[in-house]
């Protein structure tokens, strides 16, 4: 490699970092500083990190990661279409606090219904996330079978738990198993018809690799909680016996013996 | 509950989370008489890499949860030592595994792009996983806020 071609590399990489990186770090730094310290900075700093990841396929097209930051742009309409949806239709019904109008649930049900479908047209019409045209985004191959599957998965187990801890819920179990049965419907018909650009056999391939992927994700997850577990377990467990201190004397007693009597009962309207 | 009904509510709740795979694989065996697209070499690969970088950044994340661990008490430095050497083993696991060629490695060229590919790939997987998980929980709660009010308690009749 010559030195006008490592130049070429690093100036790629520093792209990357400065544009990417740095950007997807801002967003989980931007939300812990808004649980910590500052809210109001700390969501303008993840906000700002969000946004730089969504331009990456511009700012920094040689970079393949960028093509996570065009799928988070591709999907992010459609998904919080679905969450604020769901919002409306859950704050719209019977809640003891922060209740909104019932006409917001009809408009909420709108939303959910329209991100659902918009989700669907990236997979059977045209609106599939393509980097280049005719080549659809490697993320997405990820993002949709995991959902759908997932999704499935959850709410399946959802409603039966509906039914087999709660009392009286079965129209809210219904509704559940009927959440289920949508998305499992769309994996059949991801398995069995072609999209434009995503085809059946492609799906399919995608979908295992999407358990796979799942599995190990949760295994990977829970080793390492065992072993957070474990360094806390043995650190506390070598910690000295605290030191015992000295009973109370009598007058300390009395003192507090007088502040209880002070604090019992009630006064007399 | 007693402990046979609460066994059973737990079995329950598994198969029926796994159900959907489960009757996906059926369906695959009953019209195709085998299991098509499982390239089991692939899907191994895939495995791998996603418990070795789930497990890497899981313990980067828990390495910082320790910051409000210490401040309750006296900030020690066994803990962190500890979780440091578990984040660090990830890394390099990841590194070394990758390394040995074609068993962890897709399409990418070398061990920083793939470790690089698995760390984005980890981001898209968890993405769609919160979504799913935003989506069940939402609709499983706004399920049961749509339906008549119900008192707590039983009022007393006087």
């Amino acid at each position: 490699m010559n030195i006008r071609d490592f130049s070429r590399v690093m100036d790629e990489m520093l792209q990357a970092f400065l544009l990417f990186w740095i950007p997807v770090s801002m967003v989980p730094l931007g939300l812990w500083y808004s649980l910590t310290s500052s809210p109001l900075r700390g969501r303008f700093l993840a906000f700002t990190g969000i946004v730089l990841i969504c331009l990456s396929p511009w700012t920094v097209p040689s970079s393949p990661s960028s093509a996570a930051g065009h799928l988070l742009g591709a999907v992010i309409g459609p998904c919080m279409l679905i969450i604020i949806g769901i919002y409306l239709i859950s704050f719209s019904g019977n809640v003891p606090v922060g209740k909104l109008p019932r006409s917001d649930r009809r408009i909420g049900f709108l939303m959910s219904a329209a991100g659902f479908v918009w989700l669907s047209g990236m997979h059977w019409w045209i609106l599939t996330p393509q980097l280049v045209p005719n080549e659809v985004n490697v993320y997405w191959h990820v993002f949709w079978p995991t959902f759908l599957l997932l999704t499935s998965c959850l709410a399946s187990c959802s409603a039966v738990t509906l039914l087999m801890i709660g009392e009286q819920r079965k129209t809210e179990s219904k509704i559940m198993f009927l959440v289920s049965a949508l998305s499992f419907t769309l994996l059949l018909l991801g398995l069995n018809i072609d999209g434009p650009f995503v085809t059946a056999v492609d799906f399919r391939e995608h979908l295992w690799l999407a358990v796979a992927d799942m599995l190990g994700i949760v295994i990977g997850s829970v080793l390492s909680i065992l072993v957070f577990a474990f360094v806390i377990y043995t650190y506390e467990r070598n910690l000295p016996e605290p030191e015992s201190i000295t009973p109370p004397t009598d007058s300390e007693l009395q003192q507090v013996s007088a502040l209880i009597a002070n604090h019992l009962g009630g006064e007399d309207e | 509950m007693k402990e046979s009904n609460l066994v059973l509510t737990w079995r329950m709740m598994l198969l029926a989370f796994f159900l959907p795979p489960l009757l996906i694989l059926a369906i695959e065996v009953t019209f195709f008489g085998e299991f098509k697209g499982i390239d089991s070499g692939i899907s191994f690969t895939r495995f791998a890499n996603a418990t070795l970088t789930a497990f890497t950044l899981c313990s980067l994340f828990l390495l910082g949860n320790l910051y409000f661990y210490g401040e309750s008490r006296n900030r020690p430095l066994a803990p962190l030592v500890g979780m440091f050497m578990a984040t660090g083993f990830g890394v390099l696991a990841t590194v070394f595994f990758i390394g040995q060629g074609s068993m962890l490695l897709e399409d990418n060229g070398s061990v920083r792009a793939q470790a690089i590919y698995n760390i984005v790939h980890l981001f898209v997987s968890s993405g769609a996983i919160s979504l799913s998980l935003c989506v069940a929980l939402g609709v499983t709660f706004s399920a049961i806020t749509s339906q008549k009010q119900r008192s707590s308690f039983e009022l007393e009749e006087e």
